[in-house]
């Protein structure tokens, strides 16, 4: 069995183990609609200023929710494998002729799966708040596609190494306020055009996180930007090529 | 193909002696000739050897393991041992910090023995095992597990064995059945195949009636039978036990001895225990090596090391006799 074979079988383990564990499931799905709704309402007149590229703020609020569910909700995946680890059952996987790459990527694309899903009840909530995405379900599911793979290569790849390196549940759960700081340095609730900082604005460009966030914005507001997207799927693999190598020779010099 | 960090080609390991003086065949060629099974009917078994789709029904635990002897045809699991299951050499593993954990360990273990690592926590039992078992790399010296170096071809190795490791590693959102299917899916089984022989091994186990229970409600005694299951799923010619009874009632411990006989008798599996109960080394295996401070003290069958140390020795005068000091009480949870 290779590898990618491997590996779905070990999402598919993930994807049994949600419904198992319905706090989980609860806890990842409404505070990012909540959050939507919240800040959707509470910054609703910014759409209503000079120049702003949409007249409905959730429309464009709906990417930053995507990313909202997708970066920080990946750090479960690291909190499973540091649980794993507590619990001698990764140990166990690697008994049979297994891996460790699919035992990792298993468990992320579990959750990718599980993220994809509440993505999608954002846009749902989104367009029930009178959001309307311009490129309609290919461009939602190019979305939620983005988002999660953002996830995967940011703080996916830091839950995961973290786990490695701790194997303790309670610290990858710790750093999940880093995966805010990501988002909220990007242009998630206001255009760079309206922040005035040009530290600030400087910080935004350079975030792989706003390559990414910029062309899901296009996809809700305006339509297909091929430039952008293909910009914000390099950001996406040159983040992989940088932490997946990372993630291997973290693992090798922990367990040799 | 050459063994790192010897040099020396794997034929070489083939040439050494058993005890009872067997001339070794070529290591990996011969393992394969001994279990029946090469590496292409590993992965594909005969298609009219495949198990019925149907659950078994009624069945003991015996007759499910006479059922799983049926699934194992192409093994020859009762076949006499005609090489060394295991042959490790000068085994040594130095941590990072400097830790010796194991210091140039070197035995040899039957095909269809059952051998006993036994020693105090911290000795370097569970390393050695570890070791064995691919899940800890070596820093010197050599190891071959049915025939297959465990630095050159781990992989090779883990189709091969069975491991159950000291902390009964399991997933506790899944159920017993789901567990062992998984362990099955990952050797390269059927789903099945899998599926059926997890079926059998949870009956013969005797605990078939907690298949489709969460394993977070379990007891430890019955994880560590599911943990056996799923190191079973796959049938291997070997199988290590790291301390199987560690914090279990005498008569989990007991229960968990019987099945380790019976897989033995009928499945003609290479056990390999580590552990620290003396009384376990004693009534399991047929040699042990005690280990201290990561060598080996002494090695031979528990009745004949008893006898040299006196009429009336347990295994706990000879560890005493051979390293010089009292082995620690270690107590059985009531």
């Amino acid at each position: 069995m290779n590898t990618p074979a491997q590996a779905l079988l070990l999402a598919r383990r993930a994807l049994i183990q949600f419904p198992r564990n319905p706090i989980l499931l609860g806890f990842s799905v409404v505070p990012v609609l909540i959050m939507y709704v919240v800040f959707g309402g509470l910054f609703e007149g910014v759409a209503e200023l000079p120049g702003f590229p949409a007249d409905n703020y959730f429309e464009y609020l709906a990417p930053t929710a995507i990313l909202l569910a997708t970066v920080p909700g990946i750090g479960n995946a690291g909190v499973a494998l540091a649980a794993d680890f507590q619990n001698g059952y990764f140990q166990k996987l690697l008994t049979a002729p297994v891996s460790v790459g699919a035992v990792m990527l298993g468990r992320l694309l579990g959750d990718c799966v599980r993220l994809a899903v509440i993505a999608a009840l954002v846009l749902v909530l989104a367009v029930a708040l009178g959001a309307h995405v311009e490129t309609g379900i290919p461009g939602a599911l190019l979305m939620i596609a983005m988002g999660t793979s953002l996830g995967i290569v940011t703080f996916g790849a830091l839950s995961a190494n973290l786990a490695v390196r701790t194997r303790d549940a309670a610290a990858v759960q710790a750093v999940q306020p880093m995966a805010f700081l990501l988002i909220f340095l990007t242009s998630a609730y206001q255009t760079t055009a309206q922040i005035d900082s040009p530290v600030l604005r400087t910080i935004i460009d350079l975030n792989p996180a706003e390559r990414v966030l910029r062309p899901m914005r296009e996809l809700m507001l305006t339509g297909y930007d091929w430039g952008e997207i293909a910009v914000g799927f390099l950001a996406i693999a040159g983040l992989g090529l940088v932490v997946l190598p990372l993630t291997v020779r973290n693992y090798r010099s922990v367990y040799g | 193909m050459v063994l790192p960090q010897s040099g020396l080609p794997i034929g070489t390991l083939a040439t050494w002696k058993g005890r009872s003086g067997r001339s070794g065949l070529h290591l990996s060629r011969a393992a394969d000739v001994l279990v029946g099974m090469t590496k292409s009917s590993h992965r594909k078994p005969p298609r009219q050897l495949r198990p019925p789709v149907t659950p078994v029904v009624e069945l003991t635990g015996s007759s499910a393991l006479d059922e799983l002897v049926g699934l194992a045809a192409g093994h020859t699991p009762n076949a006499r041992p005609v090489i060394d299951a295991i042959v490790v050499e000068g085994l040594t593993k130095t941590y990072p910090d400097g830790t010796e954990a194991v210091r140039g360990i070197s035995l040899r273990v039957a095909a269809g023995e059952c051998f006993g690592i036994l020693g105090p926590n911290g000795a370097g039992k569970s390393t050695t095992v570890g070791m064995l078992g691919t899940l800890i790399k070596p820093t010197g010296g050599r190891a071959g597990v049915a025939g297959f170096d465990v630095v050159a071809e781990p992989v090779e190795v883990r189709r091969r064995i069975g491991f159950a490791m000291q902390q009964a590693g399991v997933d506790e959102f899944a159920t017993a059945s789901e567990l062992v299917i998984l362990q099955g899916r990952l050797q390269g089984l059927a789903k099945r195949d899998a599926t059926t022989r997890a079926r059998l091994l949870l009956r013969a186990m005797e605990i078939e009636q907690v298949a489709d229970t969460r394993l977070a409600a379990l007891s430890g005694g019955t994880k560590r039978r599911v943990d056996l299951a799923a190191s079973l799923v796959h049938l291997p010619p070997v199988l290590f036990l790291d301390e199987p009874t560690e914090g279990l009632d005498p008569r989990s411990r007991t229960g968990i001895w019987d099945m380790l006989d019976r897989l033995r008798r009928d499945l003609g599996v290479t056990v390999v225990v580590s552990t620290h109960y003396m009384d376990e080394g004693d009534r399991l295996c047929d040699r042990i090596a005690i280990i201290d401070r990561g060598t080996v003290v002494v090695e031979g069958a528990p009745r004949a090391l008893k006898a040299e140390v006196g009429s009336d020795a347990t295994l706990e005068d000879v560890y005493l006799h051979y390293t010089g000091r009292a082995l620690e009480p270690t107590p059985v949870a009531a």
